[in-house]
């Protein structure tokens, strides 16, 4: 009982990470209709801010506003300088997914060059593990877990209670639409897309926390993850993909602890794949399965 | 210097079957498939575990067989056609687009994940080495004549595969697959088993991804999880994005572009002094993913664009997709940079405008002929009063149910329409009409009912299966393929098993295909010039205006023959001149056996054309007759004039 009590503390961490990572990688989805597969690399960037700004004035609170806005600037780079290009020229949505990928290659590499491919360590101390309620988390998880929940809570009043955020949801619903009422598309794009890229580079900046270690891959692999988790919840639809991301953290942890951790990835895959059969438009929509329908 | 020459043209080579590969699965059937260069990896470790002997501890991997290379070679396909059968089974069945490569992407880095991490398997990390120098002793080669073999065995396996993937293109396999990659639903309404073909492609680029690894294999004599990684497919696609998707020259030019001169002209950048080899490694890399972005932007259709296949028709002998290499690629290059409003102009003298009334009558038309006795004004309806009782029922619909959510579209339909006759649906919108067409060509499943096609019950089957069957159906917007030619998009109406099949590409085709072809060719032409189309013949359906597009749709119905034809509003967005034309070709339809169903908003095209009428409201059948009887039926001016409860 404790056992399973002890790895569902570490899955909510998990999770927690996971799942802003998941929500930024579904809002950048929401306004573009593009799955952004240089979403990885924003976290990378914010892992590398927090490290040198914490390097260099030894804050931790300033690091992690270091992250989010390396972030923030890194994604409305990508937004203003590619993704806009292309959804504005009608491009079409996989020409624009595998341009992302080209973009991902591109930062990676820069970084490489940057920074080197070696790991680096990203030592914070993690403060003695203390028991909150059945769980033992550290006062750097507690952080996580309690920081994740604040920026979800800042989220849904922006996303259900403010302007931008219903100009955010009719440009997910419909782009064209969007445009002829007046709403200001390429604006809401590019803010939407600066604020996914805060809350991933704060992500990059808590997971570079929770591993100890990063490195230019770094944000690609658990990318990865983040696009199982978001395709589990629901592409597209932030809350969704919050609820996929506390599943499959959950899941990963518990897989990783009582089978191997070092088959995580390919634990991953294996859920994503039968929840793609089962229900290819995530868990919690009803959508058909047939190709046509 | 020659060493090195030959190392690159051998990784050259082995590049290029790679990409060949990848392009069949991208190019040709249209699925970004991020799995591929998984199958390049199994089929280096497999032949490295069937040719090297058994494992010295703490070595560990399976097999160990000592088998020759060639043989380890065909094991090598064989084993990744069957990694890409179980991952295209699983990711093609439902998924596109997007989904699709994200499921890829997934399927190989299981395989990643395990060849790094199951010791037994491939030796984990420390991965297999000990293939030194394949076929070499058996032909008495040493060390410093091997690689000029080597060279030449890839660059003939090289010349091979291109020579079978050039057959490929050319055959009707070819153009299938590419039709899908086009418009998936159009290409099922036509008879084609998307899926299994899509599958077939997708194995058979796996087939060769699986080939190009055991050459690497061989090339390299070692692989193990830090020789490749998931990832270096975009090596891949960005030379075949640059060379031209689709077209095998261009995929060539795109391996010589991005394989060797990007990769190799980096090398010399090590005479720079006090730059470190990390920095050169990752300026290829930056350079091929930015060269990638920027060819999706700014020349999607590569270097050498798809060719498609011209018609030489007696008259127009000059053939715009002619010349030389060199004086394509300049006309290429010229009408992209030709400024916009030359361009327009140019565009528009080569889509010629519809045919003027005068100019449709004036010189005489193959369709004429065959409804001469028809007068042209008269209503079809009034010209054939006397239709038979006794007629058989094309289609019976009974008790037809479908609904979305809490939404019931179609509440048990029930019609039958009749052989040789044109059927009207009409209905308000929201009446259910599309959905009920949908369920009768299995684009939708029911919840329940039956239809009956010909004494066939056809519900449930897939779409293609009842195409086969000779239930052919249109859609509200036209569904052209739009890379393909308009000759080429009337020839792939009629589905042809025989002709289409993957090995037909391989054996050329048979003489009595060869005459099919020919006669199929004539009378596709034949079609065409009857639609007044014949002018239009090379151009790409996707150039063509919204009512060119209508009747390339009606042409390849012309084409399929089949015995029922559902149209779902094809005068939708149509001006009357074409109207006309429209009419006189259901009229046609008739004449050559076609039965037809059409569903349409324009009530007097309806009276003009149909024999028959159903009238739809909320799903239901409410009202059927000729349509003069409906004018006084009360439920049917409910329906149009809106007493329906919203």
């Amino acid at each position: 009982m404790n056992q399973i009590l002890l790895t569902l503390g570490f899955g909510l961490v998990t999770a927690a990470i996971l799942s802003l990572s998941a929500v930024a990688f579904t809002l950048e989805y929401a306004v573009t209709n593009v799955a952004n597969l240089s979403h990885g690399e924003i976290l990378t960037i914010g892992a590398y801010a927090a490290y040198l700004v914490h390097r260099s004035t030894g804050n931790a609170f300033l690091a992690a506003l270091g992250a989010a806005a390396a972030g923030g600037v890194v994604a409305v780079a990508m937004h203003i300088t590619v993704i806009d290009r292309f959804v504005r020229r009608g491009v079409g949505t996989m020409p624009t997914f595998i341009a992302t990928l080209g973009i991902s290659f591109v930062i990676q590499n820069v970084l490489v060059i940057i920074f080197g491919a070696a790991n680096v360590a990203y030592t914070i101390p993690q403060g003695d593990p203390h028991q909150v309620g059945p769980f033992l988390w550290t006062s750097v998880e507690e952080e996580i877990i309690i920081s994740a929940l604040a920026i979800t809570a800042v989220l849904y009043v922006i996303i259900t209670h403010t302007k931008f955020g219903k100009a955010l949801r009719a440009v997910f619903q419909n782009r064209d639409l969007a445009r002829v009422t007046g709403i200001n598309v390429r604006l809401v794009g590019a803010a939407t897309w600066f604020l996914a890229g805060l809350v991933a580079g704060y992500a990059g900046f808590i997971l570079a926390e929770s591993v100890g270690t990063f490195n230019p891959y770094f944000g690609f692999s658990f990318f990865l993850i983040t696009l199982t988790a978001t395709v589990a919840g629901g592409l597209g639809k932030p809350f969704s993909t919050m609820a996929g991301a506390l599943i499959v953290g959950i899941v990963l942890e518990f897989t990783g602890g009582y089978i191997s951790a070092s088959y995580e990835l390919a634990f991953a895959f294996a859920i994503l794949a039968i929840i793609i059969l089962v229900r290819p438009r995530g868990l919690f929509t009803n959508a058909g399965r047939a190709i046509f329908e | 210097m020659i060493q090195y020459l030959v190392s690159i043209l051998t990784e050259g080579a082995i590049f290029g079957i790679m990409a060949l590969g990848l392009n069949v699965i991208w190019g040709w059937s249209g699925d970004f498939d991020l799995a591929y260069y998984g199958y390049v990896a199994l089929g280096a470790y497999m032949t490295l575990v069937l040719t090297i002997g058994q494992p010295t501890p703490p070595a560990e991997y399976v097999l160990g067989l000592q088998l020759p290379y060639l043989v380890a070679l065909a094991g090598a396909v064989v084993s990744s056609a069957l990694m890409g059968l179980i991952v295209g089974l699983i990711a093609l069945r439902h998924l596109r687009g997007i989904y699709f490569s994200i499921v890829t992407l997934g399927a190989v880095y299981v395989l990643y994940v395990i060849a790094g991490q199951y010791v037994p398997l491939f030796d984990g990390y420390n991965g297999l080495f000990g293939l030194f120098n394949p076929m070499g002793d058996a032909l008495g080669l040493d060390y410093q004549s091997y690689p000029y073999f080597f060279l030449g065995f890839c660059l003939f396996i090289f010349i091979l595969v291109f020579i079978f993937m050039a057959r490929v293109s050319g055959s009707r396999f070819g153009l299938a697959l590419r039709s899908l990659r086009e418009d998936e639903r159009a290409a099922a309404a036509f008879g084609r088993d998307i899926y299994q073909l899509k599958l077939k492609a997708y194995v058979l680029g796996a087939a060769f991804g699986g080939l190009a690894g055991g050459l690497f294999a061989a090339y390299l004599s070692a692989f193990n999880p830090s020789a490749w990684s998931p990832i270096e497919a975009i090596i891949l696609y960005s030379a075949i994005l640059v060379g031209g998707k689709g077209n095998i020259k261009g995929v060539v030019l795109g391996v010589v572009v991005m394989a060797m001169v990007v990769q190799e002209s980096t090398r010399y950048l090590n005479d720079v002094p006090g730059l470190p080899i990390a920095f050169l490694l990752s300026l290829r890399e930056i350079v091929i993913g930015a060269v990638l972005v920027l060819f999706l932007r700014f020349r999607p259709q590569g270097l050498l664009p798809e060719r498609r296949y011209v018609d030489r028709l007696p008259q127009d002998r000059v053939d715009p997709g002619g010349g030389t290499l060199l004086s394509r690629g300049l006309a290429a290059f010229n009408r992209r940079f030709r400024p916009a409003r030359d361009r327009d102009r140019r565009s528009t003298r080569a889509v010629s405008p519809l045919p003027a009334p005068e100019a449709a009558v004036d010189p005489p038309l193959p369709a004429l002929e065959v409804t001469a006795d028809v007068p042209v004004s008269r209503p079809l309806a009034q010209e054939r009063p006397g239709v038979p009782t006794s007629v058989s029922a094309a289609l019976v619909v009974e008790g037809l149910y479908k609904h979305f959510g809490g939404v019931v579209a179609v509440d048990r339909c029930s019609f039958r329409a009749q052989k040789g006759q044109v059927t009207g649906l009409i209905g308000p919108n929201g009446a259910g009409k599309s959905t009920a067409i949908d369920l009768i060509s299995g684009f939708k499943l029911a919840d329940a009912g039956t239809v009956f096609f010909e004494g066939t019950a056809i519900q449930g089957l897939p779409p293609h299966r009842i195409s086969r069957l000779g239930l052919i159906r249109t859609f509200q917007t036209p569904r052209e393929w739009p890379g393909l030619t308009v000759l080429e998009n009337v020839l792939l109406a009629r589905w042809d098993p025989e002709r289409e099949a993957l090995w037909r590409s391989l054996i050329g085709p048979g003489l009595t295909q060869r005459s099919t072809s020919k006669s199929e060719l004539g009378r596709a032409r034949e079609i065409l010039a009857e639609f007044g189309l014949d002018k239009l013949v090379n151009e790409r359906a996707g150039n063509l205006s919204g009512g060119q597009k209508r009747l390339v749709e009606f042409a390849r119905i012309r084409m399929a023959e089949p015995q029922l034809v559902i149209l779902d509003e094809p005068m939708g967005g149509v001006n009357p001149v074409l109207g006309e034309r429209m009419a006189m070709a259901i009229e046609g339809f008739i004449a050559s056996g076609t039965s037809v169903i059409i569903v349409e908003h324009n009530l007097p095209f309806i009276e003009r054309v149909a024999h028959q009428v159903i009238v739809m409201s909320q799903g239901a059948v409410i009202a059927t007759g000729p349509f003069e009887s409906l004018r006084s039926n009360q439920s049917v001016i409910d329906a149009y004039l809106g007493e329906v409860p919203l």
